[in-house]
């Protein structure tokens, strides 16, 4: 029923009837549109500051909003380092070195190879719709926004982050994400919607810094594939080793 | 050496067969380092009579991986050269010497192979200069269902211990080097079984001839390794086993708090199986790992290791840490292309104290600069350590590359 509804031959926020006074849903269908239930891209990650840029090739599978695995695939320093997600548990292995570490959560504040995205953002990334509550805020032209508030048994590093959605397509164009003195620390945004394999995605993401408006790190998606079917051990510290 | 040529050479080269995915990658870097030495390292016993010295070094890693399907085949070749007059001193009443001893600080790790039964290395010394040659990994690697099978020359790296890691004999810290991409071969064979998620058991055969020499007999290790995830903040890690003659006992514990990690190993060993004279011996660790910000990080390290009576001072199994010790490493990110580390390490018996800053610096994709600073402070006259007078003060400059 729910496909049904979010058929995206038809899909316009406004054709989401009664849903569209609901965030959760709001929220839900762009996660259902951007993730899937099985995934596997390519993307290029950059590190961009005003005098330099260096560029990671990443690959990535996902299943579920609980297993990712991720590999990079240059520059050659970094080639072949991967991470694992499962659950709440993460692990970064290093091949050259046979060496797999894992992400404890003191590190989870530490830079993802030295990007603007934090470790806590690849275990976390999924987790906005059950870790916060929702709630829809004064509408900023063609996008709907929604409060984001961390539930107060949850664990996560942002106590409020803000979506800016479209209007047009209920994808997010922005998140805005604040500390605990509700100061705006970074923002991510999303552009250049693309049709990957049925799903519409943000193709090109940017996260800026507050604290240094000059540096950024940008994800370009190459590729992205929906229900790919993995072995029953893909995402295992067995397969996470085998490399 | 040849063969080790022989063996990578046909590694690389072997047909490219449908399924089978080839991959050829390494490391290279050059160090420039200036040395002053300890003014106590001149007198008797160490007869080390040098003031200031230069260190060239340059060395590198090619690794070749050959992968089919469920099975591996990978090689590590690593090359050192190094070149300083502290190779070639002058003779001592009129007795010919080897080289001093710092040089064995500025190469560490020396041994690339940890347990070694198949030689495949050489080092070819010669006036002011030492070339290094050796097949640090050469593995066979199956997987089947939940089991992992390896033969030949393996790197086993499993552990916390950044600085003192007594749990696993099998590869040295290298946090206190200038050396980076280094990892120790050790021969024999490693089979794991994956039992799920939360608890995997390795268990190792492996050789070492070094210790009788390699036209004597195979000493074994027979080691395993368990991690078992207890809850989803406490892990435990065991070991047990037989390895150097000794027989060995002992685990990791690490917890996770909400902000930091405290994890602590111990590790037991006995007397000498073999009868020959020792004393048994006892390692423990303490450790706090915490990221302060999302540029800072900190870790601290702290421990003893029971004394060795009967092991020669100037073998540098163990570079440091000494008997007691503290330290505390600082990783910073002063700008996305330069991080800096600043380490200090104290023997709390002697008073020694080590301090150790590294600068690196981004250049290009696939190059970085270091600036390195080596600075023994604080020798306590109580020193009981020969091999801490032997620290000598440096500060070096190196360029590394990736391909």
């Amino acid at each position: 029923m729910f496909k049904k509804i979010f058929s995206r031959d038809i899909v316009l926020c406004v054709a989401l009837g009664a849903n569209v006074n609901n965030a959760d849903e709001w929220l839900k269908y762009a996660e259902r549109e951007m993730r899937g239930d099985r995934s596997h891209s390519k993307m290029t990650m950059t590190i961009q500051t005003p005098n330099w840029n260096r560029t990671l090739e990443i690959e990535s599978d996902v299943e579920g909003k609980k297993q990712a695995l991720s590999t990079i695939q240059s520059p050659p320093k970094e080639k072949g380092i991967r991470t694992l997600r499962i659950e709440n548990k993460m692990w970064n292995y290093f091949p050259k070195l046979k060496r797999k570490v894992a992400v404890s959560s003191s590190m989870l504040l530490a830079s993802w190879m030295g990007s603007d995205f934090t470790n806590d953002d690849i275990l976390k990334a999924s987790s906005m719709a059950e870790d916060y509550n929702h709630k829809f805020g004064k509408d900023e032209g063609e996008f709907k926004v929604i409060e984001n508030t961390a539930k107060s048994n949850s664990k996560v590093m942002w106590p409020k982050i803000v979506t800016l959605a479209s209007k047009d397509d209920c994808l997010p164009r922005m998140y805005k994400y604040y500390d605990k003195e509700d100061k705006l620390r970074r923002t991510l945004t999303f552009s250049n919607i693309k049709n990957f394999d049925g799903h519409k995605v943000p193709a090109h993401w940017e996260m800026v810094p507050e604290e240094n408006k000059t540096k950024k790190t940008i994800i370009d998606y190459k590729s992205l594939s929906f229900d790919v079917k993995f072995k029953p051990d893909h995402f295992s510290q067995k397969n996470l080793t085998s490399n | 050496m040849k063969n080790a040529s022989i063996l990578l050479t046909l590694l690389l080269s072997l047909p490219i067969l449908a399924g089978v995915d080839v991959d050829l990658s390494g490391n290279v870097e050059g160090q420039f380092r200036h040395v002053k030495n300890n003014e106590e390292a001149d007198e008797p016993p160490l007869f080390q009579d040098w003031n200031q010295e230069n260190f060239y070094l340059l060395y590198g890693n090619i690794n070749g991986k050959i992968e089919m399907g469920d099975s591996r085949l990978e090689a590590n070749w690593f090359g050192r050269f190094s070149q300083s007059e502290l190779y070639n001193p002058d003779p001592l009443f009129g007795i010919e010497r080897d080289s001093y001893l710092a040089t064995s600080i500025y190469t560490f790790p020396n041994k690339l192979v940890a347990r070694d039964v198949f030689q495949l290395q050489s080092v070819d010394q010669n006036g002011n200069y030492q070339i290094e040659s050796v097949l640090n990994k050469f593995y066979y690697e199956w997987d089947y269902e939940e089991h992992r099978f390896m033969a030949g020359r393996i790197y086993v790296n499993y552990g916390l211990g950044e600085i003192f890691n007594p749990i696993n004999p099998f590869n040295q810290p290298t946090a206190l080097t200038a050396i980076s991409q280094v990892a120790q071969g050790n021969d024999g064979f490693s089979f794991t079984f994956f039992a799920d998620d939360k608890h995997t058991i390795q268990f190792l055969l492996l050789g070492d001839k070094r210790i009788e020499g390699y036209d004597g007999q195979i000493d074994r290790t027979l080691w395993a390794h368990g991690e078992y995830q207890y809850s989803e903040s406490i892990q435990l890690d065991y070991v047990i086993g037989e390895d150097q003659n000794r027989q060995k006992i002992g685990g990791q514990l690490s917890y996770q708090l909400e902000e930091a990690l405290i994890f602590s190993q111990i590790l037991y060993q006995s007397k000498n199986v073999k009868n020959e004279p020792s004393n048994d011996l006892f390692d423990i660790l303490l450790g706090y790992d915490e990221q302060l910000t999302s540029k800072w990080h900190l870790r601290v390290e702290g421990g003893h290791q029971k004394k060795n009576n009967y092991a020669t001072f100037t073998s540098f199994e163990r570079f440091l840490p000494t008997e007691y010790f503290v330290a505390i490493a600082n990783l910073y990110e002063v700008h996305p292309l330069l991080k800096v580390n600043a380490t200090i390490i104290n023997d709390i018996k002697s008073g020694f104290t080590y301090l150790i800053g590294k600068g690196t610096y981004n250049l290009s994709k696939n190059t970085e600069a270091e600036l390195f600073g080596y600075v023994p402070v604080g020798t306590g006259d109580e020193a009981e350590n020969l091999a801490q007078k032997l620290v000598t003060t440096d500060i070096g400059v190196g360029l590394r590359m990736f391909f």
